[in-house]
């Protein structure tokens, strides 16, 4: 027995069970019998906005053209402490950046990978130039390419009757009268069509037709002038919006605002403030932490994923962070236990038995080590995974005196990423030791390369 | 991610394809046993209402027919059910069914029977109302404080609050600014509506403005559920939140004040019953579902969170106190007890599809399959099956032909049989007795011809390609193999009297070699106009940046015609991946059909083979770094100094223990001649390390990586740094 259900509540109960496809056909479907059925069309830009939502917050990658062409600068070298540019200048009694490794740009490593933190690690030109640009291997080259990772599959959705939305004949002025249609609207141009202009153009609009009193449409425009880089403007409207209504997502876009502008500190006390209105919020607490940490503030850093811990305990990236710095700070046997816990957790990949292997071995248990780094050997996704597992197993060689071996790993590591810097120094350091001047002035001179190379991005 | 996974206590799998969604879930003292046990009550889109009794005897125990009290399939799909006291003049609960255009209120009972699966349950309409808008959901309770009574408020796709007294219509009202509907609570505490609108703002009716906002005029109309527009209906207060609502809950307790919980699309709140904000909670999931409720410590309140991970969170205000995997997304939660409604099984049949990429033929017809894959519970499980693929998939039978250039003659030590048994599936039956000639004809083009002699036991194969030989070859030798074991002659042999066709192999190899050379050569090139391609781009970029222009001075020119040179060189370095590509597929097939030849000229037991095989064929496919020539020249050179090794001279000798591309391939080929040579006076190979020489170690090949499914955490590898660092 087929029982007749109305098509828009269908639709509705797809949209709340996140079967986004199915629902976005349905009212493809409405459309088509009645075209006008705002109600359908509604639901429809918020089924597509929704297939390719990534938050906000956690879109960050500086292009090269933004780091090269930085107006926002005041002084060409900024006093200790006070920026995020200005490596080693360690505060917090933490490691020195001699025994705790840095990314390209001077940062320590931190225990987890997020999106800000890959912007320190800019692919050469020649890289950019030779890989394929797919989703998963973009790297930043500029502003406008590669950028919004994920976003790029709205381009990907194919609808056989063209884009669903034709902006260039959108009367965004008629729609920012409507505020229960706006809304999705932004977001649908916004998200879906990445087309921050016209969701600009919409955003003032609607602002205006709420006399300014929605502070939702503020952090909006914000959101707008942010991605177009007008950073003050961002900020202004980010503070005006927290005036209205304090919302923990604006205290972040406005900690983003300060991070792009260089401004570690304003941006730590936002989220201290933040914290006095929502007491305990994770997301804010993460946020002092990660700062602290590019900061080289290592030991505040850990207070605060130790309390983002005790708010939930399941927190991936707290237990990374926190079991990365017991082992930078020789304390292995209680890294190993953080990793282990995130293991049990149900966390697998190729960087957890990396880590696994390193703390093994530093702890003397010796009988793990190998086999963990076989397992993170067969779970790497790409070679540069592959190259960092050899390089490490190379230590592992070095730290049992097995230098044939650490000299093949080295190799290997070399084989799969050739412009692991650390790699071509233990290979010279080895040769050096053979008494092999000529080999050392090689591997000496390919690592010149590299660090020029860097230098210059 | 969690720690725990969630013990089933009870399951039960409802119907074939039916769906279900929030308000499909209902739990209640349903029979009004009085004994306090409540029943969960189900229903689905498809029109079943379902009534579970769970009783099992054991955790985790699947449902047992006497546990379903009642299933019935009504005339229209069920949107959504609530218990309460919907019938006047009893305060006994009953049942109320919202189908898509008409609610219907039902009472059902018990009779007990004289053993316990002999009980009857039955399910007597009570009154139905039919709607005039498509209903989407419904709330009831006390409205306007009524005592022992419980109304219903239906609200419509297009945003129509119907309100109905129990067996009577009241009144309905429009809500302003509707589009789409949203989740629809009662506090019965402020006796207040409470909704998420399109707006997305939490916007809070008082039932008496709602009821008051109709003017006389509107009244009669309002008696047929005409819309009453009346007095514009304003909200007491309204809460901008910024995003859809999934469902709104109200919790009040005896003492403190009622609170009003609001699950968004991102973020979770508390909203005091004044329209102030508790507390909120941004969530880095997508949550399906949520039910509040009090918490045994004083000030606080539990609430349960279901998202699309298949997790159930428990927070207590703010703080995760406990997480646990589940099997299925849940759509709907109640407390005293879970159900999930189940989603789609998946089965475990891998279906594959082997291409053969451009026009050469393989070299080997064989394969390893491997399938890892994460099961709905995210228990990793590895699958792996090996194949071989029938001859006549990559060639098919053409006329002999007589003189080409490239012929190897195969002896065998049983009179001759006809091709015809050997190969029936590429002869067709013909009246002659004996075949003496087959010819193949491989998707490369080239052909294969095999004779067989009439008079001797010996086999010939020729054709225009050495290395196309392989195939037919190998498969003559396992053909004849199979064909006399089933005759059951035991020692049937076959040999090759030699010499190895040395030359032409080499050939293959040097062919191979050369693309190499011209990889490298287009690697060098391509990083030289790179860097010349990022200088001017630096130029440009701060001629850009200056304040005052400059002129371009035709940088743009030149980057311009640098980028293309990087792209035709790209491209030209592509053209010799793919050529490169082809020669060690062809080199495979060589150097296979050169072990073949070795193995018969010498009749060498499988160890040999195998030892022959790993020196010769290390790699699955060759890298700029790691190349074929040079493995195998170590491989060799090693084998050559140890067990095929003349004199304790050669044994001392010493040989770099880095692999790198060679210049040439002389130094290769006079080892693996010397290697021929060795064998030829009796030499053998073994893999015990006899003397003391140093072996050196030979990386294995690159493996393929997989791709895989990876959560999206990761902990980033962590890197030490050499001790000396100068």
């Amino acid at each position: 027995m087929v029982l007749d259900m109305d098509p828009l509540f269908l639709a509705w109960s797809y949209f709340r069970r996140r079967k986004f496809q199915t629902c976005s056909e349905l009212c493809s479907e409405i459309l088509e019998k009645s075209p006008y059925d705002q109600a359908a069309w509604s639901l429809k830009t918020r089924a597509l906005t929704e297939i390719v939502y990534v938050d906000e917050v956690d879109v960050d990658q500086e292009g090269i053209a933004e780091m090269m062409l930085d107006d926002h600068a005041i002084a060409q070298v900024a006093r200790p402490g006070t920026s995020l540019k200005l490596p080693g200048t360690s505060q917090g009694g933490g490691p020195s950046p001699a025994v705790r490794p840095v990314t390209h740009a001077g940062r320590p490593i931190t225990g987890f990978v997020r999106p800000s933190t890959q912007s320190g690690r800019p692919g050469t030109m020649e890289q950019a130039i030779k890989t394929p640009r797919t989703a998963h291997t973009a790297r930043p080259v500029s502003s406008a390419s590669g950028r919004y990772v994920r976003l790029g599959t709205a381009s990907m959705l194919t609808s056989p009757d063209g884009p669903f939305i034709n902006l260039s004949r959108l009367n965004l002025a008629k729609y920012a009268q409507k505020p229960n249609l706006s809304k999705a609207l932004f977001e649908y141009i916004f998200h879906h069509e990445n087309d921050v202009k016209n969701a600009l153009e919409l955003a003032a609009l609607s602002t205006e037709h709420a006399q300014f009193k929605d502070w939702w449409w503020k952090v909006q425009l914000g959101k707008c002038y942010y991605r177009l880089g007008l950073l003050r403007e961002a900020e202004k409207q980010f503070k005006s919006a927290l005036k209205q209504q304090d919302m923990v997502d604006t205290f972040l876009f406005l900690t983003k605002v300060y991070i792009r502008l260089d401004q570690p500190l304003a941006a730590l006390n936002l989220l201290k403030q933040g914290l006095d209105v929502f007491p305990r919020e994770v997301t804010l607490l993460t946020g002092i932490a990660r700062i602290y940490e590019e900061m080289n503030n290592i030991t505040s850093a850990t207070e605060y994923y130790k309390e983002v811990l005790k708010q939930d305990n399941t927190h991936v990236e707290a237990i990374a962070c926190i079991g990365s710095n017991h082992f930078y700070t020789d304390q292995p046997e209680i890294a190993l236990r953080f990793y282990r816990r995130l293991l049990q957790m149900g966390v697998y990949n190729c960087q957890l038995y990396n880590n696994l292997g390193l703390c093994c071995f530093y702890a003397q248990q010796y009988d793990m080590t190998l086999s963990s780094f076989e397992r993170a050997l067969s779970l790497a996704a790409n070679d540069e995974e592959v190259a960092d597992v050899w390089y490490n197993l190379g230590h592992v060689a070095i730290g049992i005196g097995d230098s044939n071996l650490a000299y093949q790993c080295f190799k290997l590591a070399l084989a799969n990423n050739n412009d692991h810097a650390e790699a071509y120094n233990n290979l010279a350091v080895l040769e050096l030791r053979k008494g092999r001047i000529e080999q050392v002035r090689f591997f000496s001179g390919y690592l010149y390369g590299i660090l020029c190379m860097f230098r210059l991005n | 991610m969690s720690l725990f996974k969630a013990r089933e206590w009870w399951s039960a799998t409802l119907g074939h394809d039916e769906e279900f969604d929030q308000g499909c879930l209902c739990i209640a003292d349903i029979d009004n046993s009085g004994k306090g046990q409540d029943k969960i009550i189900v229903g689905s889109y498809k029109g079943f209402l379902r009534i579970f009794s769970p009783r099992p005897s054991k955790p985790g125990e699947s449902m047992v027919p006497q546990d379903q009290m009642l299933e019935v399939q009504l005339k229209d799909s069920i949107i959504q059910i609530e218990v309460g006291k919907y019938v006047s003049g009893t305060e006994l609960l009953h049942l109320a069914a919202l189908h898509p255009r008409k609610l219907t209120v039902f009472s059902v009972s018990g009779i007990a029977g004289t053993v316990e699966h002999g009980n009857q349950y039955q399910l007597r309409l009570v009154y139905e109302h039919n709607l005039q808008r498509t209903a989407c959901n419904m709330v009831s309770g006390p409205f306007g404080g009524v005592k022992g009574r419980d109304f219903i408020c239906i609200q419509s796709m297009d945003g129509i609050l119907m309100f109905f007294e129990q067996e009577s219509f009241s009144f309905s009202r429009f809500l302003p600014g509707f589009l789409l509907p949203g989740p629809l609570s009662y506090n019965p505490r402020t006796d207040a509506f409470i909704t998420v609108s399109s707006l997305r703002q939490v916007e809070n009716y008082k039932y008496q403005t709602l009821a008051v906002a109709t003017d006389v005029d509107c009244r009669a109309e309002s008696e047929q559920q005409k819309l009453g527009s009346g007095k514009r209906l304003t909200a007491d207060w309204t809460l901008m939140i910024g995003e859809q609502a999934m469902d709104i809950c109200i919790l009040s307790s005896a003492q403190a004040a009622s609170f009003v919980f609001v699950l968004g699309e991102r973020n979770f709140f508390c909203i005091k019953a004044n329209g102030q904000m508790r507390f909120m909670k941004k969530l880095e999931y997508n949550p399906s579902c949520f039910l509040p409720y009090a918490s045994v410590i004083e000030g606080t309140i539990n609430s349960l969170v279901g998202n699309h991970n298949n997790m159930l969170l428990v927070y207590q205000d703010v703080t995760l106190r406990w997480a646990a995997q589940l099997p299925h997304v849940p759509v709907a939660l109640r407390v005293v007890l879970y159900c999930f409604f189940l989603g789609p099984g998946s089965s475990s049949a891998v279906t594959f599809h082997v291409f053969l990429a451009g026009s050469l033929s393989p070299a080997e017809l064989g394969g390893d399959v491997a399938v890892s894959y994460t099961t709905a519970t995210g228990v990793p499980r590895v699958a792996q099956c090996k194949f071989i693929l029938p001859l006549k998939l990559v060639c098919s039978p053409t006329p002999p032909s007589k003189s080409v250039p490239c012929r190897i003659t195969i002896d065998t030590n049983k009179p001759p049989v006809s091709l015809q048994d050997i190969f029936p599936d590429f002869v067709e039956k013909t009246e002659e007795e004996q075949v003496h000639a087959i010819g193949f004809q491989l998707v490369s083009g080239s052909r294969v011809t095999v004779l067989a002699s009439k008079t001797s036991q010996r086999y010939r194969i020729q054709g225009e390609v050495f290395e196309d030989l392989w195939l037919i070859t190998k498969e003559l030798v396992e053909r004849f193999e199979k064909h006399f074991a089933n005759q059951g002659a035991k020692d049937f042999q076959c040999s090759f009297t030699g010499p190895i066709p040395l030359a032409e192999y080499f050939e293959i190899i040097d062919r191979h070699f050369e693309l190499r050379l011209n990889a490298e050569k287009y690697q060098n090139l391509l990083a030289e106009r790179a860097v010349q391609f990022r200088a001017i781009q630096r130029r440009l970029l701060t001629r850009f940046k200056d304040k005052t222009p400059a002129p371009l001075q035709n940088l743009d020119t030149l980057m311009d015609a640098t980028y293309r040179q990087v792209i035709v060189l790209g491209d030209a370095a592509e053209e010799n991946e793919s050529a490169l590509c082809q020669a060690f597929t062809r080199l495979k097939s060589a150097t296979h059909l050169f072990l073949l030849l070795l193995r018969l000229w010498q009749s060498l037991n499988k160890e040999q083979t195998d030892i022959l095989e790993a020196t010769f064929l290390p790699l699955l496919q060759d890298t700029s770094q790691l190349g074929w020539e040079e493995c195998v020249d170590a491989a060799v050179t090693h084998h050559l100094r140890t067990c095929l090794s003349r004199s304790p001279k050669e044994q001392a000798l010493n040989l770099t223990s880095q692999l790198a591309l060679p210049r040439d391939t002389v130094r290769l080929r006079k080892h693996i001649s010397l290697l021929c040579d060795r064998m030829a006076k009796g030499g053998r190979l073994c893999l015990s390390a006899e003397g003391s020489a140093p072996i050196p170690v030979i990386m294995p090949g690159m493996c393929d990586t997989e791709s895989r499914s990876r959560g999206s955490a990761g902990a980033k590898p962590s890197q030490h740094r050499a001790q000396g660092r100068n």
